[in-house]
């Protein structure tokens, strides 16, 4: 295989494993949950009007899925969020992660 | 004086239902102290797409632009062991209240959209 060619197919398997990624997060699914469960606190979009409750907008999924995660399984306390992780699916909480990861964002990495 | 109980008793609730997340309401923090605090924050909250490795492998979170009293709760949950996380432990641990505050006041305003 010619270099040009071997660099055409990492390309295309490297495009179709993000694609793949993108395309997982069900968001109309999020949408739903997020009217339902999450925006009397969060917001629609994530950017909380209140200040005890954190701001999603824009933060990584990942992380947003591990808060879920351990707040379904108890790991992080919390009796609001303990109630409300409770209902939700592992796809769910993928969903959700994608949804507010994808918000204009608020938040930052910074110095 | 049943007057008196039972608007205490209304505040008591209002209390408890607005401060879910935090038990006391945070103190207004000195962002210019809080800057001179961050040198223990940066190695992870200051490099984007930062990923921690232990126990789990995750992108930590984007904090400046947060809201402070959500900070400074987080931060105390860490010190009284209701979250854990080896590292935010350790640091929590170190941190007084007022430390805290600062901190948060610090990266409440170095958001998106605001002067760092």
């Amino acid at each position: 295989m010619t270099n040009a060619r071997l660099l055409a197919v990492t390309a295309a398997v490297a495009l179709a494993l993000i694609g793949g990624a993108v395309a997982a997060a069900d968001l109309e699914n999020a949408k739903k949950k997020v009217n339902d469960v999450c925006q009397a606190c969060h917001g629609m979009d994530g950017n909380s009007p209140i200040p005890e409750n954190p701001k999603l907008a824009g933060q990584n999924s990942d992380y947003l899925a591990k808060a879920l995660r351990d707040y379904k399984s108890g790991a992080r306390k919390n009796p609001v969020m303990g109630a409300m992780a409770s209902t939700l699916t592992p796809k769910d909480i993928d969903d959700l992660a994608a949804y507010f990861a994808a918000q204009p964002p608020v938040l930052v990495s910074r110095y | 004086m049943i007057r008196t109980h039972v608007f205490a008793a209304a505040l008591a609730l209002a209390a408890t239902a607005h401060c879910a997340w935090s038990q006391t309401p945070a103190a207004p923090g000195d962002a210019e102290k809080g800057k001179q605090k961050v040198a223990m924050c940066q190695g992870c909250h200051g490099i984007p797409g930062w990923r921690t490795a232990y126990p789990e492998v995750y992108q930590v979170p984007k904090i400046a632009g947060q809201h402070p009293a959500y900070i400074v709760s987080a931060l105390k949950a860490y010190k009284s062991g209701d979250r854990t996380h080896p590292s935010m432990t350790a640091i929590a641990s170190s941190l007084s209240d007022a430390d805290m505050a600062n901190i948060a006041a610090y990266y409440a305003q170095s958001g998106l959209g605001t002067k760092p």
